[in-house]
């Protein structure tokens, strides 16, 4: 073995060694970044997953005639003004004979969700002939139940700890006893909006509002990002003004996002007067704040596409929009697609900027247009983690899961985009 | 026809006069002065970075769209300036073709590859007028035998020899007056090379071709006329049978010889 043999096979061990420590030292990082991702997912996931499913009450609900049509008229009208907490009310009583006072016979009312009221009435209105009948129903129970229902362990508390007291644990026992009690799919979750009591309240009031914010953002920044992108790109001059306005895009992208908040505030709201906790005012901040990240990724696949086919389409006397239109931007399409869902699915998670503009009110109604008061996902999980009230823990969770949902399917998407459409050449 | 170096006139087509060109501060060429006669092929030769390539891209003012280079003096052809102000850039690169060093078809189908140009610029009145033009330029570049079952295939899907022969096709599909060739046969084997230079040995009859070539024995076999370049300057010009055989100058025949390059 000659001399330098020796010395670089002295020196191998070592270069061999960090190169190992390097491995372990990104492989730490990884498993700890996964076992953290775990810890949060499986959190959320345990939380939210009982805001899926809600408790229902065993009861023979009798359609009282004296009650619901005490004149036998047979009208819409009649029907809806009856009061079918009484129904309720009864049914209980029926169950329960024992109670009698009358703030216990509240107490025990207090077990239905109000919501079944509703339900009550929407039956007769389908089919009248179930007036004077009697007919065994699950109805939905108060949001207190429920909580109770899902942690069984809370009837061990002392009187004073626990959410209900002593005759209503015996209550509850007695139904729990005699199979009175089920889980049921909470399908009110993903149909009706926000509400004060939580077996009642729903995501979909916020996800249509989130759909309708994202919708206008997508709307109004990817043809101005693309456009400003491909004229920065392609056709602007390179010179001090156009490296100055590169230098303030790229700024722009790093602004928090609660300044673009303040700027609607200021100038879409107070200065335009356009309506205030409209999807159509956070769809213009979000498209906003979501210009940049579109920018800068339409430049970067412009940049990418090979100079040898501009060339070879200005060669033969294309103009150099018909260069860009033709060839490049086609070519470039995949990355500012993947670039624009990304700058999509962070609106969608962005919280700050429409605490500004009021769409964190309290909105009972599901929105219909760009124009209705709405709240979004993230600010929906924001109100209800900040509920005091039990219940809705598990909504905020269960609105994270649905929120961490689209945004895994978005960026599935841009994968996918990106995967099926990029050329090789 | 090739190499007979004979003495008959021919008209000039193109007249470079003392052409510099700078990239920022650097100069890359130096006064450079010499013609090119119509429907002959004439080689620029030299070793690399000695300016041939940044004078072929003068030619059809391919280095506008480089922002720090600057072409000064002028570039006749058909004895009007290139460079003159109401001279259209997009137009002249109608008239003056090229085909690049590394094949690059466009990643589209092998027919609208050759008939984008027609397109853009509005030659053909219809759709069988457009197919017409593509067919006879395919043909004329010798490609059409081998893809006329798949003219809806994309052009990256051929060979780099076939890509090549795609590229004249496309550039000739815009019927130009000239055609430029950087290195076409750089990246191609000798089958391929042997190939595109019997086309291009066809093409003469009808165009006025400038070639850049590494190849010594390209420039011999292809070119009536060759310019030796060297650092930014134009050495020797002459016929390719007087340049190869006595060259005057001893740069040239060093490089000719294999001593420099």
């Amino acid at each position: 073995m000659n001399k330098n043999t020796q010395i670089i096979k002295s020196s191998l061990l070592k270069r061999k060694r960090s190169e190992k420590y390097f491995k372990y030292f990104g492989l730490t990082g990884i498993i700890a970044a996964l076992l953290f991702l775990t810890i949060i997912i499986t959190s959320i996931f345990t939380t939210g997953k009982k805001a899926f499913k809600q408790t229902a009450i065993k009861l023979e609900i009798f359609f009282d005639p004296k009650i619901i049509d005490p004149e036998n008229k047979g009208t819409e009208e009649t029907y809806k003004s009856a009061n079918y907490k009484i129904v309720i009310k009864n049914a209980l009583l029926n169950y329960f004979p024992s109670v009698n006072k009358r703030i216990d016979i509240r107490d025990l009312t207090n077990f239905i969700s109000s919501s079944e009221e509703e339900r009550l009435l929407e039956m007769i209105l389908k089919d009248n002939t179930l007036i004077g009948t009697t007919k065994e129903l699950w109805l939905t129970a108060s949001s207190t139940i429920d909580v109770i229902h899902k942690n069984l362990e809370m009837l061990n508390i002392t009187e004073k700890d626990r959410l209900i007291d002593n005759k209503e644990k015996k209550w509850f026992t007695k139904l729990l006893d005699d199979e009175k009690l089920k889980f049921q799919f909470n399908k009110t979750f993903f149909t009706s909006a926000d509400s004060t009591e939580p077996e009642q309240a729903g995501i979909w009031g916020s996800a249509m509002g989130s759909f309708f914010t994202v919708l206008v953002t997508l709307i109004l920044s990817f043809p101005i990002a693309v456009a400003a992108g491909v004229f920065l790109e392609e056709l602007a001059p390179k010179n001090k003004f156009t490296d100055f306005l590169e230098v303030n895009i790229n700024n722009l992208a790093a602004v928090p996002s609660i300044i673009f908040g303040l700027l609607g505030l200021a100038i879409f709201l107070n200065v335009m007067h356009l309506p205030r906790s409209a999807p159509i005012v956070g769809g213009l901040v979000l498209a906003l704040m979501t210009l940049p990240t579109i920018i800068i990724a339409t430049r970067a696949s412009l940049k990418a596409v090979p100079p040898s086919i501009r060339e070879a389409a200005i060669g033969l006397g294309a103009t150099k929009l018909q260069t860009v239109t033709h060839h490049v931007l086609p070519l470039s399409f995949p990355g500012i697609l993947t670039g624009t869902i990304i700058g999509m699915s962070q609106a969608l998670g962005e919280t700050a900027p429409l605490l500004m503009i009021g769409m964190v009110a309290f909105i009972v109604d599901v929105p219909g247009s760009f124009l209705d008061a709405s709240t979004a996902l993230p600010v929906q999980i924001y109100l209800w983690k900040s509920t005091a009230a039990r219940g809705f823990v598990e909504l905020a969770a269960a609105g994270v899961l649905i929120l961490l949902t689209f945004l895994i399917l978005m960026n599935s998407f841009a994968v996918y985009i990106r995967k099926k459409y990029e050329k090789k050449w | 026809m090739k190499k007979s170096g004979n003495l008959m006139s021919s008209k000039i087509k193109i007249s470079s006069k003392d052409v510099s060109v700078f990239y920022s501060q650097n100069k890359a060429l130096n006064n450079i002065t010499f013609d090119i006669d119509e429907k002959k092929v004439t080689s620029l030769i030299g070793p690399s970075g000695c300016g041939k390539s940044t004078f072929l891209r003068c030619l059809n003012r391919m280095n506008d769209t480089i922002d720090i280079c600057k072409v000064k003096g002028k570039v006749l052809i058909d004895n009007e300036d290139i460079y003159a102000p109401n001279v259209d850039p997009v137009l002249l690169r109608a008239r003056v073709g090229m085909v690049f060093q590394k094949p690059n078809p466009f990643p589209k189908s092998i027919f609208d590859n050759v008939a984008y140009g027609p397109s853009i610029h509005g030659l053909a009145s219809s759709k069988d007028e457009l197919e017409n033009i593509v067919l006879t330029s395919l043909q004329r570049a010798g490609l059409y035998k081998e893809v006329k079952n798949r003219l809806s295939e994309t052009g990256t899907s051929l060979s780099g020899g076939q890509q090549q022969r795609l590229c004249i096709a496309r550039a000739i599909a815009v019927s130009p007056e000239i055609i430029l060739m950087d290195e076409p046969c750089s990246a191609l084997d000798p089958i391929a090379t042997a190939i595109v230079e019997e086309l291009i040995d066809e093409l003469v009859k009808n165009y006025t071709i400038v070639i850049v070539t590494h190849s010594m024995q390209q420039a011999a076999r292809v070119s009536q006329n060759t310019a030796f370049f060297h650092m930014g300057n134009l050495i020797e010009f002459g016929s390719t049978q007087k340049i190869f055989s006595t060259p005057q100058f001893k740069q040239t025949q060093d490089y000719i010889t294999g001593k420099i390059g």
